[in-house]
């Protein structure tokens, strides 16, 4: 079935809900939501990492069943996570994570997710791309019916998330985090496709991290804090930057406090990190290293811009030694470490917060205490043989402390933790001492705003003790703000360099490879 | 020549006919290591029921039920209890194979093998030479395994079943979100993988021979599944895996009777295991590329849910 559209029917909300509460284990995730989303705009929800934002879209689309209260979508009672209930109705999702399998072709994918049943259980594939074509015109024309999905762009298959939930005949949709892995530019080409739908009678709800996102796109705000709607829907219009960030953060924002960085910084090594002509092989998704030229000195952040997929992955791994190096030498500290293993050039004083914290910077299952030791672990082997687990997770939870991660129990699996406690963790590990450059790849990506300053002023921090650092993001507001000098990567080499004041086009140009 | 190939035929289809039942496993995401134990529980219901009613037909459907049973029994332990699908699949194997001899104690009184008079039918037969010898004195289950495997590739390639069943296997959270129960497809798919282990051991019983011996799928089960992850979980390729096993097994029976008098008999025993393996490793070389690809995507494949 599909929602009557347009302003006529303003007064019947897209979505409500009332007194929804959902608990995991002893955690409660919501608590008391009672919320109204008029049809027909975008709504956007913000709110700190941790504070229920993904969990409340779940329960809304019925795929998180809720402890108590109840969920209407345009006017229907959805039963308790009924997915199928919420689709009926018209509710689709565009979740944080592609929700399309990798290994299917775009033709096989949409069929797959399509809302009716067609009259035929057996199809062939001509058909298939016959059905699809229109759909996917917008999203790189019909010779995309037949990739597979893992072979697609990010940005193409953000938006083929989107046709997915539009060929469901959804009239509501519900989108997790849709900018967390999408440039600037692909952003702004999303939100215009949004507010096209919202004027073709669409109900949105958007969650999302940046407040500039907000101001951009949605025509109602609500903020979520620690499980509880602290503000809204109210129109954009009404609410000051300011208004926000106090409902975001709330009364008493812990996370601001400086954290004591110790570097151990060698005074006469200047020269931290330093790349001469180095080249590697391609890896399936990236070009490799074509000649690279690179240092990191002490006290100061070097940024790597880029349009993702221009070798920063390579670079990355390169100098953490997890892909070789196909000619030119890598150096930490003056030494040459071109072919050295990762722990060696661990012991020399480099440390990664890498660009998939959930899969390369973390162990999902092992307990927090044992992914914070880890790095102790590293050259023990001339020390005695037995270590103390009590004194481990001892360390473990004063770092964490420390570094705010908040967390019941070292025990418990590090994957139970939200996206921002994770990457303090991370952090908590990888800024120990011993830290003489630092390899940070996209360390605020998903990030909430609040998380995303505390690595920030994390970043300054290391840099002022003594440290190198050296910054990639695909983010150029970040990397304005922190590098002091700016490398621009295309094609697997450097082709541009810049010194602050940065020139947002010049910048922009070489990304692009203008300049080539 | 001509009795190697026969000899492939008929040692390919019970392996096809399991190695269908992997494919389907597979694909819904469940690494089935129970096949042995339900071929060989085919095996035995076919022969015990066929022996005790005199048709060959009540047999396979008594060994398809048991199989379909006891698939159920291997979806509710791995599903809705929880368990290990790779230990509790091992038990299953363990199940079918002391339980087949048990049962063969228990109730006939007999130790190693049972012979039985039904058998199933053999549309040609009769040919002494030429090659007329390749088609002739098969079950009509080799006849139809051909025409089973393009089922399957239909159903698994060519239909929404098949697509929600790859869904589930591939990225349970695309299934979910698509509306479809990853419960009730993967109890769907070992229904029918349950299906064709019984017909894979039933021609084993009563196709290719005319009892049942304790162990006689002897790794068949396995070899199957192997069969599964080197035909890279296509019902074709699959298939042709089993086949090229089949010929391996042929090979090996052939030149047990050639050349044993120079050859000791032990290497010529080894000759499908050591092709097999060569086999993997093949397989392993061509597809690397891929796999390393997958990798890459651990962060698409755990969605926090």
């Amino acid at each position: 079935m599909t929602v009557p559209s347009g302003p006529a029917s303003a007064e019947v909300p897209a979505v409500r809900c009332r007194s929804l509460g959902v608990s995991f284990g002893t955690v409660q995730a919501l608590h008391d939501i009672s919320l109204d989303l008029a049809a027909g705009r975008i709504h956007a929800l913000v709110g700190q990492n941790g504070a229920g934002k993904t969990t409340l879209a779940k329960a809304l689309g019925g795929l998180q069943a809720p402890d108590n209260g109840t969920v209407c979508i345009a006017g229907n009672q959805i039963p308790p996570g009924d997915v199928r209930a919420a689709k009926s109705a018209g509710l689709a999702m565009v979740h944080q994570h592609f929700s399309l399998p990798p290994s299917f072709t775009v033709a096989e994918a949409l069929e797959l997710t399509a809302a009716r049943p067609e009259s035929h259980s057996v199809y062939r594939r001509t058909e298939l791309y016959r059905r699809w074509q229109n759909e996917v015109a917008e999203v790189g024309g019909t010779n995309v019916l037949a990739t597979r999905i893992r072979d697609l762009p990010v940005e193409t298959r953000q938006s083929l998330e989107i046709v997915r939930a539009l060929v469901s005949e959804a009239r509501i949709l519900l989108l997790d985090e849709p900018t967390a892995l999408l440039t600037p530019a692909a952003t702004d080409t999303l939100f215009e496709r949004l507010r096209g739908l919202r004027d073709d009678g669409v109900t949105i709800l958007i969650v999302l991290h940046k407040l500039r996102e907000v101001a951009a796109v949605a025509d109602t705000v609500s903020v979520l804090r620690d499980g509880k709607l602290v503000l809204g829907p109210s129109e954009i219009s009404g609410v000051s930057q300011g208004q926000l960030s106090d409902a975001i953060v709330g009364p008493a924002p812990d996370a601001d406090r400086a954290i004591a960085v110790e570097a151990a910084a060698n005074a006469e090594q200047q020269l931290l990190l330093e790349l001469v002509r180095v080249s590697s092989r391609e890896s399936a998704f990236e070009p490799g290293l074509a000649s690279i030229d690179l240092a990191v000195e002490a006290r100061e952040i070097v940024g790597i811009a880029g349009v993702e997929g221009n070798g920063q992955r390579s670079l990355v791994s390169v100098i953490a030694g997890l892909s070789a190096v196909t000619e030119g030498s890598v150096l930490l500290g003056g030494e040459e470490m071109t072919s050295a293993p990762p722990a060696r050039r661990r012991l020399r004083g480099l440390r990664l917060v890498p660009f998939d914290r959930n899969s390369e910077g973390i162990s999902r299952s092992a307990p927090l205490w044992l992914n914070q030791s880890a790095l102790r672990l590293i050259g023990r082997r001339r020390q005695f043989p037995l270590i103390s687990l009590r004194q481990y997770k001892r360390q473990a939870s004063e770092a964490m402390d420390l570094w705010q991660v908040r967390y019941n129990t070292v025990a418990q699996p590090a994957e139970s933790l939200s996206g921002g406690n994770v990457q303090r963790l991370v952090l908590s590990r990888e800024l120990a001492s011993g830290l003489e450059v630092l390899v940070a790849a996209q360390p605020t990506r998903g990030l909430d705003f609040s998380a995303t300053n505390f690595v920030r002023s994390s970043l300054r921090g290391l840099r002022d003790a003594g440290a190198g650092v050296l910054l990639v993001s695909s983010d150029l507001d970040e990397l304005f703000e922190l590098s002091d000098r700016l490398l621009v990567m295309y094609g697997g080499s450097i082709v541009a360099r810049f010194n602050a004041p940065y020139d947002r086009q010049a910048v922009g140009d070489a990304m692009t490879g203008a300049l080539r | 020549m001509e009795q190697v190939l026969a000899t492939t035929l008929r040692s390919a289809a019970p392996l096809v006919l399991v190695a269908m039942a992997g494919v389907f496993a597979f694909r819904a995401g469940i690494f089935h290591l129970g096949l042995e134990g339900l071929m060989i529980s085919g095996a035995f219901t076919t022969v015990a029921i066929g022996d005790a009613t005199g048709s060959v037909e009540l047999g396979i459907l008594a060994a398809i039920g048991v199989c379909m049973t006891l698939s159920a029994v291997y979806w509710w332990v791995i599903g809705p209890l929880g368990a290990n699908v790779i230990i509790a699949g091992l038990g299953l194997t363990s199940i079918g194979l002391g339980g087949t001899a048990f049962a063969l104690g228990a109730i006939f009184d007999i130790r190693g093998s049972m012979f039985t008079d039904v058998v199933l039918p053999r549309p040609v037969r009769g040919a002494t030479s030429g090659p007329g010898v390749i088609i002739s004195e098969h079950s009509i289950l080799v006849w139809i395994t051909p025409l089973i495997v393009l089922v399957a590739w239909i159903v698994l390639r060519r239909s929404r079943f098949g697509l929600r069943l790859a869904a589930v296997g591939e990225y349970p959270f695309a299934a979910r979100s698509a509306g479809v129960n990853p419960s009730i497809v993967r109890l769907q798919a070992l229904l029918i993988s349950g299906a064709l282990c019984a017909l894979g051991g039933a021609e084993l019983s009563v196709g290719a021979l005319r009892n049942f011996t304790e162990n006689m799928t002897n790794g068949r089960g396995f070899i199957a599944f192997v069969a599964v992850i080197f035909g890279a979980w296509h019902p074709i390729g699959a298939a042709l895996a089993g086949l090229f096993f089949g010929f391996a097994d042929a090979i090996g029976i052939q030149s047990q009777i050639n050349i044993t008098e120079r050859v000791p008999r032990e290497f010529v025993l080894m000759i499908p295991f050591v092709l097999t393996i060569f086999a993997v490793w093949l397989g392993g070389l061509w597809r690397r590329r891929t796999l390393e690809a997958e990798a890459g995507y651990a962060e698409l494949r755990e969605p926090d849910y």
